[in-house]
């Protein structure tokens, strides 16, 4: 597509998202709501993103699968207050939803594969019904205006605008930044085509290319992007990338997940170790052993001599005196 | 000659009580049954080696009880009934010498119990009659194995058909070394090197119950005889390097480790080089015998032992483990594996970092195993705490080598458990390094896509290669070529 009608495309997308968008109000219930079992919190929203990431790219769905799925699943929350422990049967029918658009036909998991790998408890039948549901209550049909939208556009025309050739923006990388920030639940409040613009921002900062950043300034000045509002998210953005790449390990604290093991493997498991003897320990005496003394052979490692062998533990005044003499100076 | 078998199930019922015929399970493994089924009966066999010459019943004069004799008169009693203890019965024979089969039972019992509780009866002439009768009563050649394929993971052992007496000397044994009066400085006149040698083969026995009282004699004298035990050290040496480079069979070779556990724990440390030796030359290679799943609980308990004793151990021991990794028999590496997970359990972070590469390329084949109860094992160290915090530590390293068979087995391997199981690793390495999953994540699908057109233009070459063909076969005469 030629640089015009990128940014013909751009605007058309930029009117669209505010549909897309979840309610703030919903938004902010959940942010503000405690670690208790009768609303969803911030963490169990962000802990459910996250373990529909693993499912993504266990399955090897795409990065417009998951986006979409988290699309999803935010403006559910926002606007239906549901109990936690329907999260996740509302975060799997999200992902099977945006899976079903998104993914080819060959590539798609069932339902049920969904469950099993994902541990849940419910059926696959709960799983159909809660699509519906969601679906109809979001008039889901089949795409939505996300970041991931702007980010691709915004890629194009970082592209057909590049003088400098060398210097090859990497999607990827970009789409693994995005993954990270959707999995915080303050980025569901940006918009979308904001977000994925900051994401640009920090991307050229970090490479300092000049002519790059030209091209987000043109880009938000096109869309009429205020100053303020970008800064704002590129702060954010810049902060979570930070925690996002630091060697530090996040261990999750939420539910552990479930080994089943088949039965001769969960036999073996026990019966492998005996665990101490009956026999009582037998402490190897110090030099006054005297093994030498009756054993008609040399030590039994056959490399050691005699004195060798018994100067490693007999030094000091229990160096019986007759003995001492065959020890070189 | 009596027969084996067929005639001493009935009449020694007492002694062997516990043999219950067991009807065999039809165990098919692969399609083919074991041997067990085979044979028909699985009746508890009996053998054994000690035989009467064909000549007049032996009597022995009864002996009063020792109770009943004054205390000064006690020694010289002892001595006589330990003499008489000293003939040997023919139990293969079932109806001989009933009677002083049982004269010769009720005195070893009695004896058994005099040692137990009486002061002040051992003199030293007690000495050699006791070793004297016991050597008389045990020290024999064992009695060849019922048929050439005992295999011992599978058949019913042969017991020892004179049990009845031998345990009791055996009992007897225990008790006197045990005794508070016993001086090892008098005893070991008599108990020596040449006594030792002659028990040690006496492990090969087929007799669980056997093995087991001379497990603990073994273990007694070598706590008392401080002299004789660098000649036993040697002496198992020897044994288990027979076994493991020439003959591959020996059946004591549980009990032999059981009392090589208790001798390790007491190493002091540092720790001798012939002990580090040992475990080289000597324990390593008995991971390599067939029958390993008989001593294998003992075997990676010693091995655990020295490496607790002396971390820096740590890495030669894997090198041989993994060294001697086994190749076709899943059983076997299902208990490597066992055993490596113990291991690991005890290992300090930096024995861990040096010897973490080879190990997870090995893991890593493991877990890609076709054999599900292979990888499903690999896969359980993942739920080990202490290992997974040994993976966090170090998973720039461990996450490269794990993630392609990971990845790969997720999508195509046959067992939906195990693909479940991956899932749970998977997760855990994404939510460890992020980044660098990702990377690991970027750089696979990108080689599976260059794999992928690779294919296609190979396919794409050989149908135009095709096509050629066609096409030239067609011009020439209309026919096409076959």
């Amino acid at each position: 597509m030629d640089a015009f009608k990128l940014m013909k495309e751009l605007k058309l997308n930029y009117e669209q998202e505010v549909y897309y968008l979840p309610r703030e109000t919903g938004l902010s219930l959940i942010e503000a709501a405690t670690q208790d079992d009768s609303r969803i919190s911030a963490k169990c929203r962000d802990a459910k993103v996250e373990d529909l990431w693993s499912l993504t790219s266990f399955f090897g769905y795409s990065t417009q699968t998951f986006v979409l799925a988290v699309n999803l699943l935010d403006r559910f929350l926002a606007m239906m207050r549901i109990q936690p422990k329907h999260l996740s049967c509302v975060s799997l029918s999200c992902l099977h939803l945006a899976a079903k658009v998104t993914e080819e036909e060959c590539d798609l998991a069932s339902g049920d594969e969904l469950i099993r790998i994902g541990q849940c408890r419910f059926t696959a039948s709960d799983l159909s019904r809660m699509e519906k549901i969601v679906a109809e209550k979001l008039n889901f049909k089949s795409k939505a205006v996300t970041a991931l939208t702007f980010l691709h556009l915004y890629h194009q025309i970082a592209l057909s605008h590049a003088t400098d050739r060398k210097e090859t923006l990497s999607l990827e990388q970009l789409e693994a930044q995005l993954r990270a920030c959707l999995c915080r639940i303050a980025f569901s409040r940006a918009k979308p085509s904001v977000l994925a613009l900051s994401l640009l921002r920090q991307e050229m900062e970090a490479r300092r290319s000049q002519d790059m950043l030209e091209i987000t300034h043109h880009v938000q000045r096109h869309l009429k992007i205020p100053d303020g509002e970008l800064l704002y998210w590129c702060d954010l953005v810049a902060k979570c990338l930070s925690d996002y790449a630091s060697p530090e390990c996040s261990k999750p604290d939420h539910r552990k997940l479930v080994w089943i093991v088949s039965r001769r493997t969960a036999q073996s498991l026990h019966s492998s170790y005996c665990g101490a003897p009956d026999l009582p320990t037998i402490p190897e005496g110090g030099w006054g052993e005297s093994e030498s003394e009756d054993s008609g052979e040399d030590m039994s490692s056959g490399e050691e001599s005699l004195s060798s062998s018994l100067g490693s533990d007999g030094d000091g005044t229990y160096f019986p005196l007759h003995l001492r003499r065959h020890l070189a100076p | 000659m009596v027969a084996h078998g067929d005639s001493c199930a009935a009449v020694h019922s007492r002694a062997m009580s516990s043999a219950a015929t067991t009807s065999p399970s039809v165990d098919k493994v692969d399609g083919f049954s074991r041997k067990s089924v085979r044979k028909a009966k699985q009746k508890r066999s009996q053998s054994s080696s000690q035989f009467r010459s064909q000549g007049k019943p032996i009597e022995l004069t009864p002996l009063p009880l020792l109770k009943d004799v004054p205390a000064p008169e006690q020694p010289e009693l002892f001595l006589k009934k330990l003499q008489q203890c000293c003939t040997v019965f023919d139990f293969m024979d079932t109806l001989s010498d009933l009677k002083m089969k049982e004269y010769k039972r009720s005195t070893l019992n009695e004896l058994v119990d005099y040692v137990t509780v009486s002061r002040g009866y051992l003199t030293e002439q007690a000495y050699p009659e006791v070793v004297k009768m016991v050597s008389y009563n045990i020290f024999r050649t064992l009695p060849p194995s019922d048929s050439n394929e005992f295999d011992p993971e599978e058949d019913e052992p042969t017991l020892e058909a004179s049990w009845p007496h031998l345990q009791l000397v055996y009992e007897f044994f225990i008790r006197f070394l045990e005794s508070q009066e016993f001086q090892p400085s008098i005893a070991k006149k008599y108990i020596d090197q040449k006594f030792v040698l002659q028990l040690l083969e006496l492990f090969d026995s087929e007799d669980p119950r056997e093995r087991d009282y001379l497990k603990t004699v073994l273990h007694r004298i070598y706590g008392k005889f401080l002299g004789l035990r660098a000649f036993i050290r040697k002496q198992i040496n020897n044994i288990f390097l027979r076994f493991v480079y020439e003959t591959e069979h020996f059946n004591g070779v549980a009990e032999l480790l059981e009392i090589l556990g208790s001798i390790i724990n007491g190493f002091a440390l540092p720790l001798k080089a012939e002990h580090k030796q040992f475990l080289v030359k000597v324990l390593i290679p008995l991971h390599t015998v067939r029958s390993l799943s008989l001593f294998h609980a003992q075997l990676a308990y010693c091995i655990v032992q020295f490496l607790e004793k002396d971390p820096a151990l740590t890495e030669p021991v894997i090198r041989g483990l993994l060294k001697f990794w086994p190749k076709t028999c899943s059983q076997k590496e299902v208990m490597f594996l066992g055993e490596l997970e113990e291991i690991l359990d005890v290992i300090e972070p930096t024995q861990f970092v040096k010897i973490q590469e080879p190990l997870f390329k090995q893991i890593s084949r493991c877990v890609s195993s076709p054999h599900f109860q292979v990888a499903e094992r690999a896969l359980y160290y993942w739920n080990n705490e202490y290992i997974m915090s040994l993976i966090e530590e170090n998973s720039s390293v461990i996450l490269p080598i794990m993630f392609a068979s990971l990845y790969r087995i997720s999508k195509e391997h046959w067992n939906p458990a195990i693909v479940a199981l991956v899932y749970n690793v998977l997760k855990a390495f994404m939510e460890m390094n992020s980044t660098l999953f990702d990377e690991l994540t970027a750089t696979y699908k990108s080689d599976r896509q260059r794999e992928k057109k690779k294919e296609k233009e190979r396919e794409e070459l050989w149908k135009k290669l095709e096509d050629l063909e066609l096409k030239r076969g067609l011009r020439s005469d209309g026919i096409i070529p076959t």
